[in-house]
C-alpha cells in the first residue's frame, strides 16, 4: 500500500472540498487578518503600539500577523487529526476506514499534508504582503523563510498530534476534550507569548511539543535575538521521530477500544 | 478450499447506559447475539433474515472486524476475525449503510478512487475497476459518476455503496440490508447483481434483510434469526416444508361490524387486518381447509358480512418466519 496513493487521495478530498465549498477558501484567506485585528483591538485597549515596539523592537502588526499565521497553520494541522475521526464517524465513513486494510500510521500521517499546501498559500496572502510593506524586497525573503519554518513546524507536529488525537478519542465525547486540549497546546507552544518569557515550568512542558522549538526559532528571528537555530531544529525533528511509536500505539489503542465497543454505523 | 465464513457460538452483549436525572444513571445489558453458529460457502448467498433488533447487523459487524464478540469464534476466508483482523479486511467487501458513508463534496467516481487508495489498489488497476463498476451498476447512466455525492438519490447512493463493496474484488461480500428504502428498479438491479456475483464469480455473500420476498428470491440459504438466536435454517423451500402441513385460507371481507366475532369459535390461528374502511383481510392457518372453509364462509355471511374473495394458499416465507419466531401458527 503506497503512501503516495493515500496522499494523492487525501489531496483530492481536501482540495475538492475546499474549491467546492467557497466559504472554506474565503476563511482560509481572511482568518490570519481576523485574528490580527482582534488581537490588535485588545492590544490597543491596553496600551499603544509604541510600547510594544519599545519593548520588543518590532512592529506589533508584523508580530501578530506572523503569530496568527503560525497559530492557524500548526493548529490547523492538529485540528485535521483531532476532528477528522469525529467527522468520519458522523459521515458514516469511519466504518469503511476501520474495515479497510490501510496502514493506519501511513494514513494518519498523510491526513494533514494537503492542509499544509493550503497553509503555504495562506502564507502568500497573509505574511507576504505585510512583510513586503514593512521590509520591501527583504520581506519577500523573510516571508519565504517563515513559510518554510512554519511548514517544518507543521510536519514535526504530526506524530504528536496523532498521539494526542488517539488519547482524546479514547474518552467519551472526545470533542469536549479536544476543545480543552487545543488552547492548552496553543499557550504551551508560545505562539502569542514567546515561551522563553514564560515561567520555567511552562517552558519545560512546552518543550514536549515539537513545534514549540520551531516557533521559538521564528520568534527569535523576528525579534532579532540570538538563536541556536540548528540545535532547536534538531530537537524538533528528534521529537518527531520519538513520537512516532507513541502515535502508532495511540491509534492502535483507540481503534481497539472502538472495536470493543462496536464501531457505530452513523 | 475452506469455507468462506465459519461462525461458532458467538455471543455479544451490549452495555447500554441510560441517564436517570442529573447525576444518576443505570446500566442495562442487551444480549444482541446469543451463541449463533453457521457457515457459508463460496458461490452461494446466505441470508440472515429477521426483524429489526434480531442481531443481523451485530453479526455482520463482528465478521467485518468492527466489533469484538464476547465469546465464540468466527473465521472469514480462513482468518480469525479477532486475531487476524487485517487479513480478514483484505478479503471482504462491505456494505453497511445505504444512505451515508461517502464524502459529499466528491462525485461518485472520486469517492470510489478515494476508497480504492485505502484498499491498497494500484492506481491503474483501480481506475479500470472503477470504469467497470460504473458501467456494471449503471452509475454512468444515472450521472452518478460525475454528480456530487450530496446530490445523490437513495438509489444512486445504494449503487455506489455496492460499487465500493465490489471495488477490490474480494471473495467475500458482507451486505447489510442493501436494498433498504430503495425504489423497485434499484432494488431489482442490486438483487440481480448480487446473484450474479455469487453464482458467476464464485463469491460468498452474507446478505441481511427483513424482507421475506427478497430473501426468497435472492438467497440460496436462509438463516432465520430472532432475538439473537438462529431459529431455523435451510433453503426457502426446505424452510416451508419444515413447518407442520398447514394451509392458509385467505379471505377478503366487506364487513358490517367486527368480522372477528363470528370467527371466534374457530380455534385456528388467525390474523385480521383492516385494508380499507369496511374491507378486511383475514388469514387463517388450518390443516384441512376443505373441512372448515364452508363453515367459515357461512358463519361470516350469517353475521351480515360479505365475502368478496376466498383463496387457499401454501404458507409463505412470512408464515414460516412467524411460525419459528412465535412457536406456532
Amino acid at each position: 500500500m503506497s503512501f503516495i496513493d493515500i496522499l494523492r487521495a487525501e489531496f483530492r478530498l481536501e482540495y475538492n472540498d475546499m474549491f467546492r465549498r467557497k466559504s472554506v477558501l474565503l476563511m482560509l484567506i481572511l482568518y490570519p487578518y481576523l485574528f490580527t485585528l482582534f488581537t490588535l483591538f485588545i492590544g490597543y485597549a491596553g496600551g499603544s503600539p509604541g510600547v510594544f515596539i519599545e519593548k520588543f523592537g518590532l512592529n506589533p502588526i508584523v508580530y501578530l500577523i506572523t503569530s496568527s499565521y503560525i497559530l492557524m497553520s500548526i493548529l490547523a494541522s492538529i485540528d485535521v487529526l483531532l476532528w477528522r475521526p469525529l467527522y468520519d464517524s458522523e459521515n458514516g465513513t469511519l466504518i469503511y476506514i476501520i474495515s479497510s486494510p490501510v496502514n493506519r500510521l501511513k494514513y494518519y500521517i498523510a491526513l494533514p499534508f494537503p492542509r499544509y499546501t493550503e497553509l503555504i498559500l495562506m502564507g502568500a496572502t497573509s505574511i507576504l504582503p505585510v512583510y513586503m510593506y514593512y521590509y520591501g524586497l527583504e520581506g519577500v525573503l523573510l516571508s519565504l523563510l517563515m513559510i518554510t519554518l512554519i511548514t517544518a513546524g507543521c510536519v514535526v507536529m504530526v506524530p504528536f498530534a496523532i498521539f494526542i488525537a488517539g488519547v482524546c478519542h479514547r474518552v467519551g465525547e472526545s470533542w469536549r476534550i479536544i476543545n480543552i486540549v487545543r488552547p492548552i497546546v496553543m499557550i504551551l507552544m508560545g505562539v502569542y507569548y514567546p515561551r522563553f518569557y514564560i515561567p520555567l515550568i511552562g517552558y519545560v512542558i512546552g518543550s514536549l511539543i515539537p513545534s514549540s522549538f520551531i516557533v521559538e526559532i521564528i520568534q527569535r528571528t523576528l525579534l532579532r535575538l540570538e538563536s541556536n537555530t540548528y540545535l532547536l531544529l534538531a530537537v524538533a525533528f528528534t521529537l518527531f521521530f520519538l513520537y512516532l511509536p507513541a502515535s502508532a500505539w495511540s491509534i492502535k489503542a483507540w481503534e481497539a477500544k472502538k472495536v470493543k465497543e462496536g464501531v457505530k454505523i452513523s | 478450499m475452506s469455507r468462506a465464513i465459519e461462525v461458532e457460538k458467538i455471543t455479544k452483549t451490549y452495555r447500554v447506559k441510560s441517564r436517570r436525572g442529573l447525576f444518576k444513571s443505570s446500566v442495562e445489558f442487551v444480549e444482541a447475539v446469543k451463541g449463533i453458529s453457521f457457515t457459508a460457502n463460496y458461490g452461494s448467498i446466505v441470508c440472515l433474515l429477521g426483524p429489526n433488533g434480531a442481531g443481523k447487523t451485530t453479526t455482520i459487524k463482528i465478521l467485518a472486524t468492527l466489533l469484538l464478540p464476547d465469546s465464540g469464534s468466527a473465521r472469514v476466508a480462513g482468518y480469525d476475525v479477532v486475531e487476524e483482523a487485517s487479513k480478514v479486511r483484505e478479503n471482504i467487501g462491505l456494505m453497511l449503510t445505504v444512505e451515508k458513508g461517502f464524502y459529499g463534496k466528491l462525485n461518485g467516481r472520486e469517492n470510489l478512487e478515494y476508497f480504492a487508495a485505502l484498499y491498497g489498489l494500484p492506481r491503474s488497476i483501480a481506475l479500470k475497476r472503477i470504469d467497470h463498476l460504473v458501467k456494471l451498476l449503471e452509475l454512468d447512466k444515472l450521472g452518478a459518476d460525475r454528480k456530487l455525492y450530496e446530490e445523490f438519490s437513495l438509489g444512486m447512493k445504494a449503487r455506489l455503496s455496492l460499487a465500493r463493496a465490489l471495488l477490490k474484488d474480494a471473495p467475500i461480500l458482507l451486505l447489510d440490508e442493501p436494498t433498504l428504502g430503495l425504489d423497485p428498479p434499484s432494488a431489482r438491479k442490486i438483487r440481480e447483481l448480487v446473484r450474479d456475483m455469487a453464482h458467476r464469480e464464485n463469491k460468498s455473500i452474507l446478505y441481511t434483510t427483513h424482507n421475506m420476498f427478497e430473501a426468497e428470491i435472492v438467497c440460496d440459504r436462509i438463516l432465520l434469526i430472532n432475538k439473537g438466536v438462529i431459529v431455523a435454517e435451510g433453503s426457502p423451500e426446505e424452510l416451508k416444508d419444515k413447518i407442520p402441513k398447514l394451509k392458509v385460507i385467505n379471505l377478503v371481507i366487506k364487513a358490517s361490524g367486527d368480522p372477528g366475532k363470528p370467527l371466534e369459535r374457530f380455534t385456528f390461528r388467525k390474523e385480521i387486518k383492516q385494508e380499507e374502511n369496511s374491507v378486511f383481510n383475514v388469514k387463517m392457518y388450518v390443516p384441512k381447509p376443505e373441512e372448515v372453509l364452508g363453515e367459515i364462509v357461512k358463519a361470516l355471511v350469517n353475521s351480515g358480512h360479505e365475502v368478496v374473495n376466498v383463496r387457499v394458499e401454501e404458507p409463505s416465507l412470512e408464515d414460516v418466519f412467524i411460525y419459528y419466531s412465535e412457536g406456532s401458527i
